[in-house]
């Protein structure tokens, strides 16, 4: 029988409470959220070194207090990585939670093992060098040893060890995204780890649920002329029914504002993909130049023919490295000679900021090139510059003493030169750097744990 | 007369990871899709992006959907946070590419 799998979340801070609808309208068999981008867990670090009860995505208390009554009444289950760093704290919450919601006899999974921070000199003992995938270069030789967070993309694996455990709701860390929602299908349809074809058909399915609005009119060029853009804040999040074979139609919330078609399912198949022939996940190599993409009925697309092969030998690392601090500044120049007074800022901000040890300085006009760079040309003699300068330092306070020497220059200014007060007040920002590389699977345990409410 | 850009017989959207964009430009016809893959080669995608992409691009072709997708390296000013442009992700970099003049070389 038909499985249908709903997704209620893509990013931290997504709105979450699109799974009542699903579960409540009886449409699905399973809900799973997808919380973690690739600086998620370095925002995430910073909660936990502020307090170590935490480091889990705020999302799950909104899941535990709104969803999960719902879901554990119409025995729907809930997969999240929204665990981030912590998903034995915020297991610990759930539990708390359902607790005094009276949901009796819960089960609650805690997945861990993703989490190499604390393993990193001994995975480096054990051989492993963590090279930086895009440069070679290995951890240990990085000027730079400030890494924040280190997580292995785990599979499908522990999901489904939780699944078959009788787990009501399991929170992970860093599983990869489109393996969510395989571990439900592999549960339910039995599927072997070696069967490639089904295995790929489940990860092409979760990868374009994972992305929630952007499947069903969200960030759509498609879809820019169909979709009502009041309806953007209450767009139905998508649901995929799937059979055994693996071909599934991808659709949406009934009775809920969206649009899913050939088009936009088009759009969100190749985001963020690379080599279309091998899209890389932990427990397969998917294939997406077989598959077939068929309407069936409103909103309602069919995908078939998905092929696959054997996981890599190997699993991805992403570690986040604090690089420093970095600030901006927007400043408003006008007619006339607006030109001019640009590069009166320009040298003016050389002179304040002389003996500051500032790394970098970014300038861009906002309006004019500050997205498309080249591609743009420059008005000659423009009515207005409104100039965005960013800059960056080791520390914080650099950045605050630069930031003071400019203001200083509030009456000695470029004529009629105004600066934007939201970002005179802002603060600095910490930049986070990503260093992907690769670890062995022999490294790598997952634990699931089960908490019984 | 309008000039007719790579818009016209195509849409997209951009991902990142890490310092990668990728673009995908999916046609609006089998006939623009024959054009596209005949005359939309990397290295013209690299030489219309400019100082957006520093790096290497590379053309995967999905003939099964009809698209195109550029893997284009170096393309983020450092990616995540490390970047300097207001566009960290390159949300719009879809649009930059789109934005190419269709009927004459560049």
């Amino acid at each position: 029988m038909t499985y249908r799998i709903g997704s209620a979340q893509g990013f931290y801070g997504d709105d979450v409470t699109k799974a009542l609808p699903m579960i409540e309208g009886g449409h699905v068999d399973v809900v799973c959220f997808e919380a973690l981008s690739e600086l998620t867990m370095a925002i995430l670090q910073k909660d936990r070194l502020a307090n170590p009860t935490r480091g889990y995505t705020w999302d799950i208390r909104v899941i535990a207090e709104r969803i999960l009554s719902a879901a554990f009444a119409h025995k729907i289950p809930l997969i999240t990585n929204g665990g981030g760093l912590n998903p034995t704290a915020a297991a610990e919450l759930v539990r708390e939670i359902a607790a005094k919601k009276g949901l009796n006899g819960i089960r609650i999974a805690a997945i861990t093992g993703d989490d190499l921070l604390p393993r990193l000199d001994e995975i480096k003992r054990a051989g492993e060098t963590f090279s930086n995938l895009d440069t070679g270069e290995p951890l240990d030789k990085a000027a730079n040893q400030a890494f924040l967070t280190a997580n292995v993309y785990l599979g499908a694996s522990p999901i489904v060890e939780a699944l078959r455990g009788g787990a009501d709701i399991i929170i992970a860390g860093r599983i990869a995204d489109p393996c969510l929602y395989l571990g439900a299908l592999i549960v339910h349809y039995d599927w072997a780890w070696d069967d490639w074809d089904r295995l790929a058909a489940g990860i092409v399915c979760g990868h374009l649920l994972e992305c929630t609005g952007q499947v069903v009119g969200g960030n759509s060029l498609a879809l820019i002329d169909e979709i009502d853009a009041r309806d953007l804040p209450r767009l139905g999040y998508p649901i995929a029914e799937v059979e055994a074979d693996g071909s599934f139609i991808l659709t949406k919330t009934p009775n809920t504002p969206g649009v899913v078609s050939v088009e936009s399912v088009k759009e969100q198949l190749l985001y963020e993909v690379h080599d279309p022939r091998r899209y890389l996940t932990p427990d397969v190599t998917a294939n997406f130049t077989t598959l077939r993409l068929e309407p069936a009925g409103s909103s309602r697309v069919r995908v078939s023919g998905v092929t696959g092969g054997p996981r890599p030998e190997k699993l991805k690392v992403n570690l986040n490295r604090f690089e420093g601090y970095k600030r901006e500044l927007i400043f408003t120049l006008g007619y006339p000679k607006a030109w001019q007074k640009v590069d009166q800022l320009q040298r003016m901000l050389e002179e304040a900021w002389a003996g500051l040890s500032i790394e970098r300085v970014g300038y861009s006009f906002l309006g004019m090139d500050s997205l498309f760079d080249g591609l743009a040309s420059l008005p000659e003699d423009p009515l207005e510059v409104i100039v965005r300068v960013v800059f960056t330092a080791a520390d914080a306070e650099t950045l605050k003493t630069a930031v003071r020497r400019a203001m200083a220059n509030g009456l000695a200014c470029p004529a009629g030169m105004s600066v934007s007060g939201l970002t005179v007040g802002a603060e600095p920002s910490p930049v986070v750097g990503l260093w992907s590389a690769l670890v062995s699977r022999e490294h790598i345990q997952p634990q699931v744990s089960l908490l019984e409410g | 007369m309008t000039t007719r850009r790579l818009f016209d017989l195509a849409y997209g959207r951009a991902g990142d990871k890490g310092d990668i964009s990728n673009i995908s430009v999916i046609a609006r016809s089998p006939e623009a899709y024959q054009e596209i893959k005949a005359k939309l080669t990397a290295e013209r995608v690299k030489a219309h992006l400019g100082g957006l992409v520093r790096g290497e691009v590379i053309r995967y072709e999905l003939d099964n959907i009809e698209a195109l997708n550029f893997v284009c390296h170096d393309a983020l000013d450092g990616g995540g946070t490390r970047s300097l442009r207001i566009d960290s992700l390159g949300k719009s970099l879809a649009g930059a590419l789109l934005y190419m003049p269709w009927d004459r070389q560049e």
